[in-house]
């Protein structure tokens, strides 16, 4: 069977460089070690092997329909949901007493991984996780018990519907309207659009996280509300009926065609019945603990697919002869050398194991960091909270900027065959662009990165981080071979300070259009930092497993790669810091609006 | 129903295999273990049998404590409690020895089994279990069914099947399609970590076997291309090279 995640480096990740069996200390995790911890991946692996990778082509060839307002997926997708469900992986994480097994956010992040990337058109389990969470976590004793367990058993769907045709990246500017009604619920009317798994024959029901305006309710986002709708809603004597929730339309996305992508409007009939989710007009807050988590869940994918890219990408780099090595290239009586040993071909593959392995280290900090503040208390929870909203854009955008660019490095280790639908890679290229896109475009990411994380309290998330970093490079001194890569991770950090500096005085004008004008290379600099980081701490991992232990064969194998893989990130991709602050620095602004406009 | 399921912990099947010390050593070094695949198609059949006909089922592996998460995996997938027989396997005999020791005490009324494990291959210790016990033992077993203290089984024989009826207690081998794999839930993985895992020490027994090295196949050679309407070079090299004509 073709490799699409190594298993081994997901081992490194979680065990050897996070230490997921620390957080069983807490009362909290107490419940599990290892061994849990092995099981659950183990089990999914299984899952991801027998039900999802075989059909990754086949779900991709065989969309989703709309025929008669009925939505049609793949015939696979009704088994796997059934699996996922009745293995209590899809509410693994909620807390005992509501379902769950408390499992760490860090087991779940390696979950999301394994399952992405074996097949990422098959990414139902995290909406319906994510919509449960806010039912369990704000809905009344009611809520709950209608819809909590029969979402977290697969056998109904979740979503989260928020953008409309005019309000997109805007929320403030929604206008699905609620009107109340005399038996508490809410008539609902208004359209969604690009609604993830918004409608689908493999469940027995969807439910609608749905924000929505109360009439009345103040402009802008104060006034937004969130609603559970269902597609179909129960009534007092137990018997479900129609919600009046109408699948309009279907779009034919470029990737990802596994799940659809639905158009869905309320209320043609005046018969669209919600339910008010915790207090009126608190809608975004509450929705924004969901879209945090999906904010991760998208990083995870974006580094799943560049996981699988890359697997294909070695494999056929390590079977394909073609020319000779540059320096034999007149022998041309001996055999044609694995393109593997080329050079170039060399480099695109560092490249992609740099990107795939530093990404999901820095997405597995983030898990942990949301496993430490739900079991600590105080200033240590606050200070693990801080941290975490200020990884969180760089955790989303980082591993699906950068695996945009590593699947197309992907694509061009296979030359010709790459561009062709006999190789995966084509496939993975159209999948992987979406996750740049939802939830919260890289431009919003940016501007909530530097506009908002790196300002809150005065600055205390990155002088947070900072601290962390600069313990990390500590301990990288006590290792001559590493010391380079501590000083050069040091000068990255004063650079990303004074870049910072330059532009901090323009939002203290209040000229915000000038602060965040070029939020997004600033946010390229901050997430090249940010992975070099975790790969100095991947770098110290290896290097004492060389030091001290007789890791074997094998093993030094892994370490060494590590090592290498290290060098190349500090070597190939750090320097590319330097132009972004430069550019960040210059005081040339070219793309702000003038009163005379420069024709384009 | 009392059922005994043995399983193997072995090499995962794609694990790469090397040696030390000589080629007297296995190198367990990176290398991932498993449950041996048809233990699991039995394991998978007696989960469903325990659920069919009640009573209780316990997993048993000799080996060490090398072999604990795979019997874990065995009590996540229904097993309701195991017992590791605290010794290197050594080879078949001594294996099969071990768990009639075990069966001797505990009377099971079915005692499944892998028709054979994947890293020595010898498919002998359901035999061998089945004759020091004194009660019959079929393999590869690939359908099971109990019905009135009877099971009704089939066997993969050369060229078909053969449908065998027997009383119990018994000793069966068994293969696909016996039970699909079974996939541990999550509340089966967190109940296993409570679930009793009795380790005992073997019964000593004299070594009837000395192993004196290993070694791997030899590496596939390189491929040759040769020219689709050249069939007589092909011939040629089929005679000469490969020397399978």
């Amino acid at each position: 069977m073709p490799q699409y995640f190594d298993r081994r480096n997901l081992d490194f990740l979680l065990y050897e460089v996070h230490d997921a069996p620390e957080l069983t200390k807490y009362l909290y995790f107490e419940a599990h070690d290892r061994e849990t911890f092995d099981l659950v991946l183990d089990s999914v692996t299984q899952i991801a092997d027998t039900l999802m990778h075989p059909h990754y082509r086949d779900v991709d060839r065989n969309p989703p329909e709309l025929k008669d307002g009925k939505v049609t997926v793949h015939p696979q997708i009704k088994p796997f949901l059934k699996a996922v469900g009745e293995g209590g992986l899809i509410g693994a994480g909620f807390p005992f007493g509501k379902g769950g097994q408390q499992l760490p956010e860090m087991v779940g992040a390696c979950v999301d991984f394994i399952q992405m990337a074996a097949n990422n058109g098959m990414m139902y389990t995290g909406l319906t996780s994510g919509a449960a969470n806010l039912i369990a976590t704000f809905g009344s004793p009611a809520l709950v018990d209608a819809y909590v367990a029969k979402m977290l058993g697969g056998q109904w769907q979740g979503t989260m519907a928020l953008t409309e045709p005019q309000a997109g990246s805007s929320l403030s500017d929604i206008t699905t309207t609620a009107e109340p009604q005399p038996d508490g619920s809410y008539r609902i009317t208004g359209q969604k659009v690009f609604i993830s798994a918004g409608d689908l024959d493999a469940v027995d029901n969807v439910v609608h996280l749905m924000l929505v305006r109360i009439k009345g309710a103040p402009k802008g986002t104060k006034g937004i509300s969130l609603f559970v709708v269902p597609k179909f809603r129960l009534e007092e004597d137990g018997s479900f009926v129609d919600n009046d929730v109408t699948s309009t339309g279907i779009y034919h996305k470029l990737g990802q065609r596994g799940t659809p992508a639905m158009h869905l409007t309320m209320g043609d009939r005046g018969d669209c019945h919600g339910w008010l989710l915790g207090e009126a007009n608190r809608g975004l807050s509450y929705m924004f603990q969901m879209m945090n988590e999906a904010r991760i869940a998208v990083g995870i994918t974006g580094a799943a697919i560049a996981s699988a890219a890359y697997c294909a990408s070695l494999e056929y780099a390590r079977e394909r002869p073609q020319s000779r090595r540059l320096n034999e290239k007149n022998q041309l009586d001996s055999p044609q050398t694995m393109i593997i040993n080329h050079p170039d071909v060399k480099r695109m593959l560092l490249f992609q194991k740099a990107i795939v392995e530093g990404s999901l280290s820095l997405l597995l900090e983030s898990a942990r960091l949301s496993d430490l503040a739900h079991v600590s208390k105080g200033e240590e929870k606050e200070n693990y909270t801080l941290l975490l909203e200020l990884l969180t854009p760089v955790a989303k955008t980082f591993p699906t900027e950068m695996g945009v660019r590593s699947v197309n490095e992907g694509l061009q280790v296979l030359g010709g065959y790459g561009f062709t639908e006999d190789f995966p890679l084509e496939q993975m290229y159209r999948d992987i662009r979406i996750t740049t896109i939802y939830e919260g475009t890289t431009g919003i990411q940016s501007q909530d990165l530097l506009g908002r994380k790196m300002t809150i309290q005065g600055g205390k998330a990155p002088r947070l981080l900072f601290a962390e970093i600069d313990k990390t490079i500590t301990e990288a001194n006590t290792h001559e071979t590493l010391q380079p890569y501590a000083k050069m991770l040091g000068e990255e950090i004063q650079r990303l300070q004074k870049v910072t500096s330059t532009l901090l005085p323009f939002a203290q004008q209040g000229d915000y259009e000038r602060f965040l004008m070029d939020a997004t290379l600033y946010m390229e600099l901050f997430g090249l930092v940010t992975v070099a980081w975790q790969w100095l701490k991947q770098g110290i991992v290896a290097q004492n497993a060389l030091s001290d232990n007789s890791p074997g064969e094998s093993n030094t194998d892994f370490y060494e790669g590590k090592i290498q893989t290290m060098k190349y990130y500090f070597h190939y991709e750090v320097p590319k810091t330097l132009g972004l602050a430069k550019r960040l620095q210059d005081p040339e602004v070219l793309t702000i609006v003038k009163e005379r406009e420069v024709k384009m | 129903m009392k059922i005994l399921v043995c399983i193997t912990s072995v090499p995962d099947t794609t694990a790469k295999i090397s040696f030390t010390q000589d080629n007297t050593q296995f190198n367990k070094t990176g290398v991932q273990f498993i449950i041996g695949p048809y233990d699991d198609y039995a394991l998978a059949r007696a989960v469903e049998l325990k659920e069919q006909h009640g009573g209780s089922l316990t997993v048993l592996n000799v080996g060490t404590s090398d072999s604990d998460p795979q019997i874990r995996k065995a009590l996540a997938i229904g097993a309701d409690d195991a017992i590791r027989i605290d010794t290197e396997p050594t080879d078949s005999y001594f294996v099969a020895a071990q768990i009639a020791e075990i069966a001797q005490k505990n009377s099971y009324d079915l005692i499944l089994m892998g028709r054979e494990s994947i890293d020595f291959n010898s498919g002998v210790v359901h035999g061998l279990v089945g004759e020091m016990l004194g009660i019959p033992s079929y393999s590869p077993v690939m359908k099971l069914e109990i019905t009135d203290g009877k099971a009704e089984f089939a066997r993969e024989i050369d060229g078909g099947k053969e449908f065998l009826e027997a009383d119990l207690p018994l000793v069966l081998g068994c293969q696909e399609p016996i039970a699909e794999w079974k996939i541990p839930n999550m509340r089966g993985i967190m109940t296993a970590r409570s679930k009793p895992l009795n380790v005992v020490p073997a019964t000593p027994m004299d070594d009837l076997t000395v192993l004196k090295k290993y070694t791997l196949p030899a590496p596939k050679g390189e491929c040759k291309m040769i020219a689709a309407e050249d069939a007589e070079q092909l011939i040629a090299l089929l005679r000469t090279e490969a020397k399978v004509l």
